[in-house]
């Protein structure tokens, strides 16, 4: 009596049931084997995927890397001078806006909603927004695009240029850098800014001491993914102006001129045009496979950038 | 500190894999004419407009939208085009015709490819614009029609296709469905299951299909002309293709240069009312086969005056290597020699 009534009925129950009949847990045991199985098929359809697009790609990837590199857009998929290098140059360049203007803008709006901002009926619905922009299918994006940078801001963008494609990858990514940075600052515990008042902080000081460094590990991890999210998309692309059959200019890595310039490419708009190719000329699907490696390695070289910063402020942080 | 490090390793590396990426990029510039000219063996020799075109160099840039069945052409004549004219920057884009159409009746494209003629309101828009153009027809291309490779029909009249795939056809799961229409002729066909795939309403091929194949019949039927809506109706035509190569008794249509390299298919012949024609090459280029379309550029009159580079381009695809040359390497039909010329003419008349 006296135990069940300090532990409760319920739970007693349990306890004496699990001691009495069973020493094998059969439901936990399935549960975990569940669990297990699941993983174990999310990373097989990723090996296969993988495993499928190298294998097709084997040629390009160990014949000429450095002609697939440097080469551009071609008609004939046996041509040696195809290749990806304005398409690369075009997803740089994208990536290179997503950053500085995404960034920025996405952390500050993260900040300011989660340690300044009341929490009144207003910021409800501005938070309410931005979970549903972060939704919005991103052909949507490029329509969005296409009238205020392509066609309104043209002085500005060059027009159908990857300074219109970046903004329009920064806007697209932007509510899903907010959110996670806004997770990412909310794990802060309460105590290490109360703390920070205690010893007599103001706000700007405990946000820059305490809140910022503890949630700098989350936010590098959230913003980065999603920008490798971002320079993946082709549908906001396409309806940007992204080229599809070929580019007359061959701008260099770092050529500002050919940022502003009519006229871009990008990784994978190359690929979904190979892919089409591919039924003209079947050669093409070898060079689609060869393009998405490439990008799959800018997007791996990405992401270790992320986990690399991210190791570097946990250290810091602990 | 140590920070500090950190981010410049990260910005280091990124600067190294750039610059040779960079590097590679500037060698393939320096020695294009030299590649080119090794790839390019089996070009044909140089016309007039070529030589003369080589006289002096131009240097400016091409706008090119439209049809993405005709863009392949436009890029492989730039790309023999390059190693005569190197500083012309040549850009072509795929939207399809009637997109190419809009840009290019609203001054922003300089040529636009086209896999049909323009239509009296397209071209209304671009004289409200007040923007001349010429037509040059340049190649042709086919439009197969498949079955499964097991079916054994093998040829059909356009009455069998009006009959299967027509207007009038919604429902019909049957082949032999096609012979229930009252007052269509249709050959016997096999009682199996149809299952039919094609290029969806955007496409061009859809058009020209409903053009060439069913129009002339609807008309007389009283019905609209299009086809029946409840088929596999597909943008990308390898899923078309791979739509056929699943059932023995499908039915579908892509273009020719797409069906040609298909394999797992069956290529009908097509029976337009001289008789059953087989697609390939040479019945395309003679009009024997009756499914046939043909590709045409549009240039803009007062860019080609205004920019040499316009015009030179324009003057190379005239040439052999255009509507020779660059035509069938990317797997179309060239035009017959007297129709070349008169597209030269048109040319030369503008």
């Amino acid at each position: 009596m006296a135990k069940s009534r300090l532990i409760g009925n319920r739970t007693n129950k349990m306890m004496v049931q699990a001691m009495q009949q069973r020493a094998f847990d059969v439901r936990g045991r399935t549960f975990q084997i569940t669990l297990l199985a699941m993983l174990l098929i999310s990373l097989f359809i990723l090996t296969v995927l993988i495993v499928d697009v190298v294998i097709d790609s084997w040629g390009i990837l160990t014949g000429r890397p450095g002609g697939f590199l440097s080469g551009t857009m071609r008609s004939l998929s046996d041509d040696p001078k195809q290749g990806v290098h304005q398409a690369l140059v075009g997803t740089f360049w994208i990536a290179v806006f997503v950053v500085v203007l995404s960034f920025p803008i996405g952390i500050c709006a993260a900040i300011w909603l989660e340690e300044y901002a009341l929490k009144n009926r207003f910021t409800r619905f501005i938070e309410l927004n931005i979970r549903n922009l972060a939704g919005v299918p991103s052909i949507v994006y490029g329509l969005l695009g296409l009238f205020l940078f392509v066609k309104g801001l043209e002085g500005l963008t060059g027009g159908k240029s990857i300074a219109s494609a970046g903004i329009t990858l920064a806007i697209l990514v932007l509510p899903i850098v907010i959110i996670t940075a806004q997770e990412a600052i909310r794990a802060v515990p309460q105590e290490l800014k109360e703390g920070a008042y205690g010893v007599g902080a103001t706000k700007w000081a405990m946000v820059r001491s305490q809140v910022l460094p503890y949630a700098a590990p989350g936010i590098f991890t959230g913003t980065l993914l999603s920008m490798s999210r971002g320079i993946g998309e082709a549908a906001p692309l396409l309806l940007v102006g992204a080229v599809s059959g070929r580019l007359g200019s061959n701008s260099g890595f770092f050529d500002l001129s050919g940022v502003t310039a009519e006229h871009f490419m990008a990784m994978p708009v190359i690929i979904v045009e190979w892919v089409q190719n591919s039924g003209r000329d079947p050669g093409f699907a070898e060079a689609a496979a060869a393009a998405i490696v490439v990008l799959l390695v800018f997007v791996i070289l990405m992401n270790a950038a992320a986990i690399f910063l991210r190791n570097h402020f946990e250290k810091k942080r602990g | 500190m140590r920070s500090n490090k950190l981010f410049i390793t990260i910005f280091g590396l990124l600067a190294v894999l750039a610059l040779v990426t960079t590097a590679c990029g500037n060698d393939d510039n320096s020695d294009s004419t030299v590649s080119a000219s090794t790839f390019e063996g089996s070009r044909a020799t140089a016309t007039a407009a070529l030589q003369s075109a080589q006289a002096k160099a131009i240097a400016g840039s091409v706008i090119i939208s439209g049809s993405s069945t005709v863009e392949p052409i436009s890029v492989r004549v730039a790309e023999l085009f390059e190693p005569v004219q190197p500083d012309i920057e040549v850009t072509v884009d795929g939207p399809g015709t009637g997109d190419g159409f809009k840009l290019f009746c609203t001054d922003e494209t300089d040529i636009s490819n086209a896999s049909r003629q323009i239509t009296d309101s397209e071209a209304k828009d671009c004289a409200v614009n007040e923007i001349e153009f010429v037509e040059l027809r340049v190649g042709i291309d086919g439009i197969a029609v498949m079955t499964g490779e097991n079916n054994p029909v093998e040829c059909v009249s356009f009455n069998d296709i009006y009959g299967l795939v027509g207007p009038e056809s919604t429902g019909f799961r049957s082949w032999t469905d096609a012979g229930s229409l009252t007052g269509l002729n249709t050959s016997s066909l096999p009682n199996a299951n149809l299952d039919i795939f094609g290029p969806g309403e955007e496409s061009g091929t859809f058009d020209s299909f409903v053009e060439i194949v069913l129009e002339d019949i609807a008309d007389k039927r009283r019905q609209d002309a299009t086809t029946r809506p409840d088929y596999n109706a597909n943008a990308d035509d390898n899923v078309i293709i791979q739509g056929i190569q699943s059932s023995d008794s499908s039915f579908g249509w892509v273009g020719f240069a797409f069906a040609a390299h298909a394999s797992g298919v069956k290529l009908l012949e097509v029976d337009g009312g001289d008789g059953c024609v087989g697609a390939n090459a040479d019945t395309i280029a003679s009009g024997e086969y009756p499914v046939s379309r043909s590709l045409y550029i549009y240039v803009n009159k007062a860019k080609a005056a205004d920019n040499p580079a316009v015009a030179a381009y324009v003057d190379f695809y005239m040439s052999d290597e255009g509507l020779g040359t660059a035509v069938s390497d990317v797997g179309y039909v060239n035009l017959i020699d007297d129709a070349k010329n008169d597209t030269r003419d048109n040319w030369a008349a503008r």
